[in-house]
């Protein structure tokens, strides 16, 4: 028997073995160092965001006030939620919200960007229509709450010289007026988003289809609605989603301007929760508003999202 | 199409109008107000400095102005760093489940911000970060990073692979490389979030009335809805000119770099919902 096939194996496994360790304990030592880089993101997020918002889930679920954690009630706040008049208003006006920005925001700022789109001052009235959107929802509150005075505000004041002062009220203490108000500022607000993202969308559209409709002889409204639109409906779907989610949450604005008031008229989902947790103290009552307020929005987000992932395949 | 862009003209001066209203009522004294429509025009225009003195000096909004100014500044620069890092570990380092941690972090802009303030409000007060610039600051931190780690993620994937191997090769670490080639790189990313994420934290109200209560902690918005609420005793021009002195930062960033606003808005739409 030869020796040296005997005696080759033995020698070389140790070394092998421990060159494999070395390249594992680097690979270990690399490892570490991205988990490392990834630490303070993921403590910062965990921590102030993610931390919360799975509590927030627990203490739904919970009869806590202002001053005990409580204790285990299972679905009760969500039942005593279905019969509580004051959210049956809070859900009525939420709704309100969302078609109103729907149809004021993203109708209005389709047509705002097809007509900028073919203006040569497009530029500056482009500018002029996003400023607001610059402001905070607190000024724009602190604005149009000045606005809807209905002593000497720029609207009663409006009405009354045109002869049309028949139609001026207190515009923020009779509901349903004053959610409506509230829907103009912040559509005053957010139309100048929607437009930009529909200029955008409009400039992206591909260039041939649309030649081809105008030699076949599309012009105009018929132009518009057959090719441009279905073109576009990719971008039509995320400011769609935007503008609902955005309105889903308002909350700044109104407080600003009425406190949900008076007597809760105009309050929203978001205003709700606030009143619940923070003035009233019912804290876990607060949380589920909070949390069926988040089921609402994470189901326009998987729409949203899947409108966006398709957007990607095209591209 | 003559009519259509008439309409729009008109749509424009409906525009102007309440714009107009924030700078000319802060321009009338409170009886001339008071004594007129608000379409008057104001009879001695330099007043607006006296009462932008006056809403400064109430209500906590000069040190709410300077407050904010720190938790923008500070809470997107952290931001962007943690973010940063972030994603340099997610695109380039050896970690695993590269794709859930980001969707992890990423998650934090799916929820509406009712759902953190809660317990926010429990942690802060528990740990008594409550009212202090600290847990003012920390928390503007942590709800600008997901967006910047997405955006900084996208960037770095862009980037090719050689240039970083090229700098390995010579010796440099993953920290040198990060630092002195990627971040330079991503200069124009980073002013976009720059400005995106001190525009979203000056403008923030909700957080600054649940986390603070004093003056010089409490952020410039949640200020301006105290020099106007129901205990405030500043008449109409005073609040008003305070809305145009908290509002003024924002509106001049957008007048100057306007264009790096509206990229970000369009990020914004394609990659978060919040």
């Amino acid at each position: 028997v030869p020796a040296p096939v005997v005696e080759a194996p033995v020698l070389a496994a140790p070394r092998e073995r421990a060159a494999l360790k070395v390249a594992r304990r680097r690979r270990r030592r690399r490892r570490l160092t991205g988990y490392l880089y990834l630490l303070p993101m993921v403590a910062l997020v965990g921590v102030f965001l993610l931390y919360p918002a799975a509590k927030t889930i627990w203490v739904s679920l919970t009869d806590a006030n202002g001053t005990s954690a409580g204790s285990f009630v299972g679905l009760d706040n969500f039942s005593r939620l279905v019969n509580d008049p004051a959210f049956r208003t809070s859900v009525r006006n939420t709704v309100y919200w969302v078609v109103g920005a729907l149809v004021l925001q993203v109708g209005l700022g389709l047509l705002l960007a097809i007509v900028l789109s073919n203006m040569r001052a497009g530029n500056w009235l482009k500018r002029l229509f996003y400023i607001p959107a610059t402001l905070s929802g607190a000024a724009v509150g602190v604005i149009w709450f000045y606005v809807f005075n209905p002593d000497n505000g720029l609207l009663t004041s409006f009405l009354e010289a045109v002869g049309l002062g028949g139609l001026t009220t207190r515009w923020l203490a009779e509901p349903p007026v004053n959610t409506f108000a509230m829907i103009f500022a912040a559509m005053w607000q957010g139309l100048g988003p929607a437009m930009i993202l529909f200029l955008v969308g409009l400039q992206n559209l591909p260039r041939e289809p649309i030649e081809a409709a105008r030699v076949d002889g599309a012009q105009g409204l018929r132009l518009f609605w057959h090719i441009t639109l279905p073109l576009l409906r990719p971008m039509t779907a995320v400011v769609v989603a935007i503008t609902m989610i955005n309105n889903f949450k308002v909350f700044d604005l109104i407080w600003v301007m009425t406190q949900g008031g008076p007597y809760r008229s105009s309050e929203t989902l978001a205003v709700t929760m606030y009143r619940e947790s923070f003035v009233s103290f019912s804290v876990g009552y607060g949380a589920s508003v909070a949390v069926v307020l988040t089921l609402v929005v994470l189901l326009l987000s998987v729409f949203y999202l899947r409108s966006m992932f398709r957007r990607v395949e095209v591209h | 199409m003559r009519v259509t862009k008439a309409a729009v003209l008109v749509l424009a001066a409906a525009w102007i109008v309440p714009l107009a209203l924030l700078v000319v009522t802060p321009m009338k004294s409170f009886e001339e107000y008071a004594g007129s429509s608000q379409w008057a025009l104001p009879h001695d225009p330099l007043q607006l400095f006296d009462n932008m003195k006056a809403a400064w000096n109430s209500a906590g909004l000069g040190p709410g102005f300077l407050a904010s100014l720190s938790y923008g500044l500070v809470g997107a620069v952290v931001a962007i760093v943690c973010g940063a890092l972030g994603a340099y570990a997610i695109t380039r380092l050896e970690i695993r489940g590269r794709f859930w941690w980001f969707l992890l972090v990423f998650s934090g802009t799916l929820f509406p911000f009712q759902m953190y303030l809660i317990p926010l409000f429990q942690l802060y007060t528990d740990t008594s970060l409550y009212d202090t610039w600290l847990g003012m600051a920390l928390f503007y931190s942590a709800i600008a990073t997901p967006f910047c780690l997405f955006v900084m993620r996208g960037f770095f994937s862009t980037v090719e692979q050689e240039i970083e191997d090229a700098a390995r090769l010579d010796g440099a670490t993953s920290w040198a490389v990060l630092w002195r080639i990627l971040m330079p790189l991503a200069r124009g990313p980073i002013a976009v979030l720059v400005l995106f994420q001190f525009t979203w934290i000056w403008n923030d109200f909700m957080f600054g009335l649940v986390l603070s209560t004093s003056d010089g902690i409490r952020p410039v918005m949640t200020s301006l809805a105290a020099l106007q609420g129901s205990y405030s005793t500043a008449g109409p021009p005073v609040v008003l000119a305070g809305a145009l002195v908290g509002s003024l930062p924002t509106i001049a960033l957008f007048l100057l770099l306007g264009r790096y606003l509206l990229s970000g808005l369009t990020l914004t739409a394609t990659g978060r919902n919040a």
